[in-house]
């Protein structure tokens, strides 16, 4: 992973067209502006691993084998 | 008494304090707004968020504290505004709120629960969202059922975790 040391009101780019600026540094965390093309998607990245959980809980399963997956946590 | 068609159930009768408004949907699944809390004696400890609009979308879960006894909420206040709760504490679970991390069967032996981002429903409010945490304390594929060395290797890597916040 590629580490940079950015104060308040810096930025750096990714690329030609997405610039990324730390706004501000405070205790509870970092402010950070991204400015790309309207086409780029921006995603909290726990909200991409929760859209791919929900997706595969919803798969679903058969309840038997949902009632033994868990009669296994209940023995 | 209105009546909703379930997944696993067949038709069901449904109560109104079964249903739960998601004004944003879940992530992936914005576009249902709303779910009925199935609480079926023969599925217990399993509950059921069947889609009103969708038979077949129905999200299978565990009471938060059956996954995992000691689970500490951490909903973020912006959530809590959402879910028309006090922003300043953590809600009670029980009185205030119910608290479901949802279940996915990856294959027969194993099911994980995402403790990362449980749904949260408002009882009194009945409006609920899927709140994710800010912080990495737990996991979103945490094993629920699954082989005994696993499972403890993953518990001793959470301690672990647990120590680092």
């Amino acid at each position: 992973m590629l580490v940079l040391r950015r104060r308040a009101g810096e930025s750096f780019l990714i690329g030609e067209e997405i610039e990324v600026e730390l706004l501000a540094v405070t205790q509870q965390g970092a402010k950070i502006g991204i400015r790309a093309p309207k086409e780029t998607v921006v995603l909290r990245k726990e909200l991409k691993i929760t859209q791919e959980q929900n997706a595969q809980a919803a798969r679903g399963a058969s309840l038997r084998d949902l009632e033994q997956a868990v009669k296994k946590l209940h023995p | 008494m209105p009546s909703v068609k379930t997944k696993y159930f067949g038709t069901l009768p449904c109560a109104e304090g079964a249903v739960f408004d998601f004004p944003q949907g879940l992530p992936a699944f914005e576009q249902e707004k709303t779910f009925v809390l199935i609480e079926s004696p023969e599925g217990a400890p399993l509950v059921f968020l069947q889609s009103i609009a969708h038979e077949s979308l129905c999200f299978v879960a565990l009471p938060i504290q059956v996954a995992d006894k000691n689970y500490q909420l951490a909903i973020a206040p912006e959530d809590l505004e959402e879910l028309s709760l006090d922003a300043e504490r953590q809600p009670v679970l029980g009185a205030e709120v119910t608290v479901l991390a949802l279940i996915s069967l990856h294959d027969e032996l194993l099911a994980t629960a995402n403790l990362m981002a449980p749904v949260v429903l408002n009882v009194n409010m009945r409006r609920g969202l899927q709140a994710i945490r800010r912080d990495s304390r737990y996991s979103h594929e945490y094993p629920i059922a699954n082989h005994p060395s696993q499972r403890n290797a993953m518990d001793a890597q959470k301690n672990a975790a647990e120590e680092v916040c």
